[in-house]
């Protein structure tokens, strides 16, 4: 009687010589060689995964620790100047963005509009702005300056607006003021041009002649406005813009960066007015 | 070292590797659902809190529509937490490995995009709060090796239970052909 090829027999004799069975009862050509490369690859991935699970964990223990950090610092401030609706709204939206980065305008024309319009204007959102002017931007900190500048004299809105609305045209020559004029009054623009150009005065050391600056107007408080949300984005740490936090119920959200769309930004106000 | 030991070597290692595999998604699943802020009850709000946050997350690859991205928000921690237990339970061990090996090599493409894009969006594979960039993409691959050393060596152990059941078709066939 011929025995039945067992797979794990280590004796193949019997079973070799019988034509119907051999092929569908031997072992896989090539099995051990395939098993014991295998066998390597779990190991070696199963030992980064290990390792990579642990350096998450501890990363994520790490910006755990730093949200009490984040709260402290939105609630030390008392007075954004660019900030949109009401301080009293249930949810407040911190931006830190560039004005010259092209998914900063993307998220405001394409999210940061229909917020302010159905959930700012409706007391649900209170919309904070905080600049953050990269250095491989030539023109964001004039962009920055003028909005503060803006701010300073109740326009931020219109001078924001002004500039993401046209982000193409004054990124291509820096002539941003073309765009500033347009959406002020010539008194406000007059004012704003005014303490944008005692920040130029002060950075280049070249006085303009039409400002008659004295040591005692030759101030920059818009730069160091500018200044101030910077180091703030470096406490998140913002990397990149645009980045935005949450705070609801006195709680601080972890921050995130990138473009966001307004139906899922949305979804997320109505799941914290929910809570 | 003889076949049987290596075998068995093997076999050891697949477990292993399954259980690290399962835990993997089951814990992926869970911190996608727990709640984002620390100290926060759990409740059906906060899940919801929780699957609006990695929304964003998931729109922010700038991959898929709002209503996509949202779709794959929703279903894919609790995709995780079943493929996670499927796997660690080792039922039908190749199906629900080749599928996470496909998934894993989804995440992987979308963070190697998202970076050659510039994009220093949150990676929101362990929850918000990971940046996508090399140490992301380090794990991930490794996860994506070990999903794939467990689905062959699944799809070679059932080959080798479909030999072993073929042969006995074939014994029985050839004993009562006797």
């Amino acid at each position: 009687m011929i025995q039945p090829c067992n797979i794990n027999d280590s004796n193949e004799a019997p079973c070799s010589n019988n034509f119907l069975l051999r092929g569908k009862l031997k072992m896989p050509r090539g099995w051990s060689s395939r098993a014991s490369v295998a066998t390597r690859i779990l190991g070696w991935a199963g030992l980064f995964a290990l390792i990579a699970v642990a350096a998450t964990a501890q990363a994520q223990k790490k910006s755990a620790t730093t949200a009490p950090a984040l709260k402290a610092a939105a609630a030390s401030d008392e007075a954004p100047v660019k900030a949109i609706g009401s301080k009293s709204a249930p949810i407040t939206m911190e931006v830190f963005s560039d004005y010259q980065c092209p998914s900063c305008r993307l998220l405001y024309e394409q999210t940061l509009k229909p917020l302010i319009n159905e959930y700012v204007a409706t007391g649900k959102v209170y919309l904070i702005h905080r600049d953050f002017p990269l250095p491989m931007h030539k023109y964001s900190t004039d962009a920055a300056r003028w909005v503060n500048a803006g701010a300073k004299i109740g326009r931020y809105p219109e001078v924001e607006a002004a500039l993401y609305d046209n982000q193409d045209a004054w990124s291509a020559d820096g002539n941003i003021q073309k765009f500033v004029a347009a959406a002020l009054s010539p008194a406000d623009f007059k004012r704003a041009e005014k303490m944008v150009e005692a920040c130029v005065a002060d950075s280049t050391g070249i006085k303009p002649a039409s400002l008659n600056l004295t040591p005692q107007t030759h101030e920059c408080s818009i730069d160091e406005a500018i200044a101030k949300d910077k180091a703030l984005g470096n406490t998140v740490p913002v990397t990149q813009t645009p980045t935005y936090r949450f705070y609801y119920k006195g709680q601080a959200y972890p921050p995130t960066p990138g473009y966001v769309s307004w139906p899922i930004l949305k979804q997320f106000f109505d799941s914290l007015l929910n809570q | 070292m003889s076949d049987s030991s290596r075998r068995r070597a093997g076999r050891i290692l697949l477990i292993g590797g399954r259980i690290i595999l399962g835990g993997v998604f089951i814990a992926a699943g869970f911190v996608k659902l727990r709640p984002v802020v620390h100290g926060m009850p759990w409740s059906k709000a906060s899940v919801n809190t929780s699957l609006a946050m990695f929304a964003m997350q998931v729109d922010s690859y700038q991959m898929l529509s709002s209503s996509s991205a949202n779709l794959v928000a929703h279903a894919l921690p609790f995709a995780e937490l079943a493929l996670g237990l499927w796997i660690v339970s080792g039922l039908w061990l190749a199906v629900p490995s080749l599928i996470t090996t496909l998934i894993l090599g989804g995440f992987l493409t979308a963070m190697i995009r998202a970076y050659a894009l510039g994009l220093e969006i949150n990676c929101g594979c362990f929850g918000p709060g990971e940046k996508v960039g090399p140490l992301s993409f380090v794990r991930d691959g490794a996860f994506f090796a070990l999903s794939l050393a467990v689905t062959i060596g699944a799809f070679l152990i059932a080959r080798k239970k479909s030999a072993r059941e073929s042969s006995n078709a074939s014994t029985a066939q050839f004993e009562q052909a006797r």
